[in-house]
């Protein structure tokens, strides 16, 4: 049952695990009887005279961080794919009246997905939607502003979703729900992305000019 | 056993787009729910070409549940802390625009019965004295006055098993009474699965099967989240059945339909209340993946 598993799965690669898995039976061999460490590997600790040079090193077994250039953060994070175990890009929207509420929610979304190891790649806020309602005066037919609701809107963005951990997480989510915050969990998608910019009319006109 | 467990691997997501709210308007026995699928494509169930025929037969059962409405009551130490919260945020807070016009007013007024006022001197003379701000205070607290909440916790509900409303505070899963073998057993909904369909269909078939009862309910997932294994007594084991495997999935309940008769054979339990109605080996196994919280 396993083996019919492996195939369909999603092979998740992480450098951490395969160099732990390598580094282990390196380091049960002593390296100190091979001074070759012109043909050494990276597992293997390069000494000249002493035997216990780099003994304390332990920053090789971190996988490469590549830093995002500041003039990149505004690009769009590649959407990733659903397959058949696991759900892409997904888009998990907490909006309500109350600040407080809404933003305590996120956090609590955000810290299971932490603990249930669910990686979050992105947790935004969309802009804060004001409506104002109007009533209708009793005398008259005027209306007049009876009250001003803020509707605030986060969202986390979660990469990747294994479908035998969806109902757990779901369920968990729904039934610490908050009176008065509405849950919405849509797939991320480049429309998504573009909505969050702001509109800019001199460029738009330009382009209308050079079109026409 | 291999047979639908490949079915199920080579089935393609089904990606889907939620949507909860809630809200204390409309139905008051569960939320709001609004969910669409986005593409229910199927790839065409690839025939497994060995096949294993399995002792075991499969069945897939449904555990559904409705969502707690209301929130629940705080307890003791609970509702001392936001006491005192609730006095350190107000002590700390400033004051609001409403009520630093409630004090100009109120300036206002003390200064205009003095002897000494002169109305030339109002530095902004705004048509303030038309709606005092103190009226707009009375006029909000008559509304609030006029405003009947619907009450919280109601016994006479709660202590009818059959209905979706009781106990709005907690969780409630649905079990029904079916016929197993040769006796009426309390269990959460199942039903045979038949061949060139999903197990999660076939919990979807179970939930449609259920007498008198028009549940819609959204599937968390394709995938099960738990099993129960009956065998047969030893009498009556035969070579082609065993005994039986009932794979469980969630659903959360969406609209219950019109209200059931009182003589129908399911009702909402929440899980403290499942161990007087379920087998003990029963309860263990559909203990693990209910939540009480």
């Amino acid at each position: 049952m396993n083996s019919l598993f492996r195939k369909f799965q999603v092979p998740l690669i992480r450098q951490v695990f395969a160099l732990n898995q390598a580094l282990t039976p390196c380091r049960a061999t002593p390296s100190i009887q091979n001074p070759v460490w012109a043909t050494a590997s990276v597992n293997e600790r390069q000494h000249r005279d002493m035997p216990t040079h780099k003994i304390g090193s332990w920053r090789f077994l971190f996988r490469k961080r590549v830093h995002r250039k500041k003039k990149d953060r505004y690009k769009m994070r590649p959407v990733c794919p659903a397959s058949t175990t696991a759900y892409g890009t997904l888009n998990v929207m907490v909006s309500g009246h109350d600040m407080t509420v809404v933003e305590r929610y996120t956090e609590y979304i955000h810290n299971l997905c932490n603990r249930l190891s669910i990686r979050v790649s992105l947790c935004y806020a969309l802009p804060t939607k004001t409506t104002e309602i109007m009533l209708m005066q009793e005398q008259g037919t005027k209306m007049y502003v009876d009250s001003i609701l803020k509707t605030h809107e986060r969202v986390v963005q979660l990469r990747k979703l294994d479908t035998t951990l969806c109902p757990v997480f779901m369920e968990v989510i729904l039934k610490n729900q908050p009176e008065g915050v509405q849950l919405s969990v849509k797939e991320h998608t480049e429309a998504h992305y573009k909505a969050r910019f702001k509109a800019r009319p001199e460029l738009e006109e330009l382009m209308a000019k050079i079109n026409q | 056993m291999a047979a639908p467990f490949r079915r199920m691997a080579s089935r393609p997501l089904l990606q889907f787009l939620s949507c909860f709210s809630r809200t204390a308007t409309g139905n008051t026995g569960f939320r709001q729910f609004s969910s669409t699928s986005l593409c229910r494509a199927t790839l065409p169930t690839d025939r497994v070409t060995e096949r294993a025929s399995s002792p075991w037969t499969l069945m897939a059962a449904v555990c559904l549940q409705r969502l707690p409405v209301i929130s629940a009551d705080d307890s003791p130490i609970e509702q001392q802390f936001r006491q005192l919260m609730q006095q350190m945020e107000l002590e700390k807070s400033l004051l609001s625009d409403h009520e630093i016009r409630l004090l100009e007013d109120a300036e206002r007024l003390s200064r205009k019965q003095s002897n000494s006022y002169d109305s030339d001197e109002e530095e902004d003379s705004r048509n303030q004295d038309i709606v005092l701000t103190q009226d707009l205070e009375d006029s909000w607290e008559q509304k609030l006055k006029s405003f009947e909440p619907a009450q919280r916790v109601r016994a006479d509900v709660d202590k009818d098993l059959t209905s979706v409303e009781r106990c709005l505070a907690d969780s409630l899963v649905l079990l029904a009474e079916q016929q197993v073998g040769s006796e009426k057993l309390w269990l959460l909904p199942h039903i045979q699965w038949q061949e060139g369909e999903t197990l999660r269909q076939t919990a979807e078939r179970a939930l449609a099967s259920l007498p008198a009862a028009g549940f819609k309910a959204t599937f968390l997932s394709n995938a099960p989240c738990g099993v129960y294994k009956y065998k047969l007594p030893k009498a009556a084991r035969t070579e082609s059945s065993v005994g039986t495997k009932v794979f469980f999935f969630k659903a959360i309940l969406s609209d219950s339909g019109p209200p059931a008769a009182p003589d129908s054979s399911f009702v909402w339990l929440k899980k403290s209340e499942l161990q007087q109605y379920l087998k003990p080996a029963y309860m263990t196994k559909v203990g693990r993946f209910i939540l009480d919280l």
